[in-house]
């Protein structure tokens, strides 16, 4: 395992907020190859939040399009609250405009993976997210 | 010269507004105005009834293509009661009842992944209880001749093995990331299911707007003309396109990591 990931604590509480099911279980599986199995799921930003609130949440990765609240508006909520802007967030998604990915920059994204990824990228990106905090 | 005005077409506008204006400079010629005066109102007339025939086509058009598509769904209405399979008729549905079968399959086939790596687990187990029988085998090659090199050769298999399974779990794991494609499609047909929402909504609102045109025109709707096949065209022509590629859309993750990275990250 590359040292990034060596220094992290592995009982660290992840968020994974995706609507389709299929994913949520993807990116829950390669998180756990990574030795990450203390994880939440949530389908949308409205759900999200709730768990976010409690406080223990110190790693959240979303989808962008995702009916009720979307990822976007999840991202600049949590950078806007001061309980919880610390929180690293990853975003996975298929939408892949460069005014998409310029926005989630200015609203204070950490990674931006796009959708189909690979397991090699997820990781590769999550390492560096990581690497960059600790 | 009423009577042609009263059935006049669009494709015989031209031709008719030829011949009224040749007739209309004769006339002034002739110094006959009052005839002139009248020619002009035919003209201003015909402009009119050119108008009215068309929106009198579009509604009439319209009215059939609704008739149509209201008769799909009181078919599927009907259906319902008598048998679950047939009740699928309408798109919205059958596009959602795809999203949900290729969500169960995907759980399926990635139920099958996580199996799999447990059994890649075990097999990992056994290979270290493979090590310690190999260890003896070490042992016990120095005091039987017979056994010479077996060590080695074994060893060999065994790397060989660990480097099999390793390679298993990677492919499994490759196999669970490709069910990611359920999402995308899941996706790319729930925009598909809006887009036919507001199709339906709107064919309302227009079957609305064709009945206030229908009292104000007095157009028989009973007469409409040959050629339904094409309306029907028309409705069922509302298929899923795939969405081509923006122009602005990044390529894949390089080019987003590219981006990113001149933003600063």
């Amino acid at each position: 395992m590359p040292g990034g990931l060596c220094l992290v604590k592995k009982d660290i509480r992840i968020l994974v907020v995706d609507d389709f099911s299929t994913m949520r279980r993807i990116i829950k599986n390669l998180l756990r190859d990574l030795g990450f199995t203390n994880v939440e799921e949530a389908d949308d930003g409205k759900t999200a939040l709730p768990i976010l609130k409690q406080g223990r949440i110190e790693f959240l990765i979303t989808d962008w399009n995702m009916p009720g609240m979307t990822g976007i508006d999840l991202l600049k909520t949590v950078r806007a609250d001061p309980e919880l802007s610390h929180i690293p967030v990853l975003m996975v998604t298929a939408e892949a405009k460069r005014e998409q990915i310029i926005a989630a920059a200015q609203a204070g994204v950490n990674g931006y993976v796009i959708k189909p990824f690979t397991a090699v990228v997820l990781k590769e990106k999550i390492e560096k997210i990581f690497e960059r905090i600790t | 010269m009423k009577k042609k005005i009263a059935t006049l077409e669009y494709d015989g506008l031209e031709d008719l507004l030829g011949q009224m204006a040749r007739e209309l400079v004769t006339t002034i010629e002739e110094g006959n105005l009052a005839h002139a005066m009248e020619l002009i109102n035919d003209l201003q007339e015909a402009r009119h009834q050119v108008f009215y025939n068309e929106v009198g086509h579009l509604t009439r058009g319209l009215h059939e293509a609704i008739k149509a598509f209201s008769s799909d769904i009181d078919e599927k209405i009907l259906s319902e009661e008598s048998a679950a399979q047939t009740a699928m008729t309408d798109a919205s549905e059958r596009l959602s009842y795809v999203i949900e079968l290729t969500e169960k399959n995907s759980h399926e086939t990635m139920d099958r992944v996580d199996r799999s790596l447990t059994l890649v687990d075990r097999l990992d187990g056994q290979s270290e209880r493979f090590r310690d029988l190999l260890l003896l085998v070490g042992q016990l090659e120095g005091e039987f001749k017979a056994l010479d090199g077996v060590y080695d050769r074994t060893c060999t298999v065994k790397n060989e093995s660990e480097k099999t399974i390793e390679e298993l779990r990677s492919t499994l794991t490759e196999i669970l990331v490709s069910q990611s494609v359920q999402d995308i499609t899941g996706q790319l047909i729930r925009r598909v299911i809006t887009l036919m929402t507001q199709v339906e909504s709107q064919l309302v609102k227009l079957m609305d707007m064709a009945a206030k045109v229908e009292r104000l025109t007095g157009i028989e709707m009973g007469q409409a003309p040959e050629g339904d096949e094409a309306k029907d065209d028309a409705i069922r022509a509302q298929g899923p396109q795939l969405k081509k590629k923006e122009a602005s859309a990044v390529g894949n993750q390089d080019d987003v990591d590219e981006l990113l990275s001149s933003l600063g990250f």
